[in-house]
């Protein structure tokens, strides 16, 4: 269970301060991947972001139980003067997960041959974006932050996400951001909708997915 | 899983890779972490061994730019490692189970360890070839380190919140900075200063640990204006206030 309570965070650059949220109270309960909608810039990514507690509220909380994974993107949370094979290796070591298995795992999975022991700095995003999957699903969490990351690789590759996903998917639940409604409705059994600071939760994912539409048009 | 268990872990991880990163791009590795204050400490005394008569204390040039340069650089190296701490640290920090103390403390201790190594093998080497016999007085030799190393990670704390907040804060910082290896000892004694300057010199705490430092080598050095309370006021004020500048900036830590 996720819970916002009361939850608001702006975002400040250079002296613009926008809202992400504003004063948002929402539960999210086991057992049903969310789907989260919005427009470009409304602060989808930044949302997964507090969910996983990269970074704080401004003021609320959000109440976590379960073992949340960190938001998966392309932006990557990776350390570009280290190998994959280190980042790996951190990253094993910070969830006290068997290090030698999750190495074995990522190799095999993210297919990146010689380029596994180079800095992460040489990869391309493709490479970077299938190092990510592959360790995120290489570690079990109860909830999988998803940003805009299923969508690498070639199809054969795709397929591979797919089906180990689908794995994952049996015990685990989804939050995940994507501009493709297609693969929104694939994975997510209700959504929430992200607009002007607030999020408005949706049983069904297709009721989201409308809602989200008409926001974008009228624009 | 407690907490406490995770910043652990983390901050084991942290140590790991800051080992294989911090020198990873050269051949030799972390052999030049130790490698560098050595050859530094050699280049010095040859150059004043070439300008001067005789050192300000005992007999050997070695020993007293050893002495001066290792009780600085568990101040200097601290801090400027310590205060990009959190910067470089920054990719990993998108994990919510790191968290901005973790780089901090995995640096610091990182840097104990490589300092008190260095100072092992350059002292070990100057007081095993020297022909007096020395009489270490241990006491005063941790206590200096203690408080250099604990004066060095609160400046850093400070200043790795600072530095983030104020970008002009860090190239007066660095100024600042710069010239405190001239005048806090490492060539001079204090006591030597006629004194209204004295009292001038002796403000800046880093006197006090090389003056301190130093009594654990030369038993016969007075080692005059040392206070000891004093450094441990400022030690521990400087500590505190670091801890508290990081703790409320937490949230400016994460999100940068």
């Amino acid at each position: 269970m996720i819970r916002f309570e009361q939850a608001t965070k702006y975002a400040r650059t250079k002296g613009i301060k926008k809202p992400i949220i504003e004063d948002a109270s929402l539960t999210l309960n086991r057992g049903k991947s969310v789907g989260l909608l919005g427009r470009n810039g409304a602060g989808k990514s930044t949302l997964l972001r507090l969910i996983a507690g990269a970074i704080k509220l401004d003021s609320g909380r959000i109440i976590r139980r379960g073992k949340i994974s960190w938001p998966l993107g392309f932006a990557g949370s990776f350390q570009g003067s280290m190998s994959g094979e280190q980042n790996v290796r951190f990253v094993a070591r910070i969830y006290g997960v068997d290090t030698e298995e999750l190495i074995a795992f990522v190799e095999d999975f993210a297919e990146l041959g010689p380029f596994y022991k180079a800095p992460v700095s040489t990869y391309s995003s493709g490479m970077k974006a299938r190092l990510a999957f592959g360790l995120s699903m290489g570690v079990n969490f109860d909830y999988y932050l998803v940003d805009e990351i299923t969508a690498v690789g070639d199809a054969n590759f795709k397929k591979k996400c797919r089906a180990v996903f689908e794995t994952k998917l049996k015990d685990s639940d989804v939050i995940m951001v994507s501009h493709s409604t297609k693969t929104i409705r694939d994975y997510c059994d209700c959504g929430v909708v992200l607009e002007k600071g607030r999020l408005i939760y949706y049983d069904d994912i297709g009721d989201a997915i409308r809602v989200h539409d008409k926001n974008m048009k009228g624009l | 899983m407690s907490h406490l268990s995770t910043h652990i872990r983390v901050v084991g991880a942290l140590l790991v890779r800051e080992m294989a990163t911090r020198f990873g791009s050269k051949p030799g590795g972390y052999v030049w972490a130790l490698l560098d204050p050595a050859a530094h400490i050699l280049l010095m005394t040859m150059i004043f061994r070439a300008i001067a008569r005789a050192p300000a204390l005992g007999t050997s040039f070695a020993l007293f730019f050893a002495t001066g340069y290792i009780a600085f650089q568990f101040y200097q190296a601290m801090t400027s490692y310590l205060n990009s701490a959190v910067r470089a640290n920054k990719a990993l920090l998108s994990y919510p189970n790191v968290a901005p103390i973790d780089t901090i403390v995995a640096r610091f201790v990182l840097q104990v360890c490589t300092t008190t190594l260095v100072a092992f093998i350059v002292l070990g080497t100057i007081v095993a070839t020297m022909r007096v016999d020395t009489d270490l007085h241990w006491p005063a030799i941790l206590e200096a380190i203690a408080m250099a190393c604990l004066f060095g990670l609160g400046v850093a704390m400070i200043n790795a919140v600072l530095f983030l907040k104020y970008p002009l804060y860090e190239q007066v910082f660095n100024i600042v900075n710069r010239p405190l290896f001239l005048i806090s000892g490492v060539f001079f004694l204090p006591d030597a200063i006629p004194a209204p300057y004295r009292d001038l010199v002796l403000i800046n705490p880093l006197v006090h640990v090389i003056m301190g430092f130093r009594k654990g080598f030369y038993p016969e050095y007075r080692a005059v204006g040392l206070d000891m309370t004093y450094l441990y006021g400022i030690a521990f004020l400087t500590l505190f206030a670091g801890m508290l500048v990081f703790t409320l900036s937490r949230k400016t830590l994460r999100n940068e």
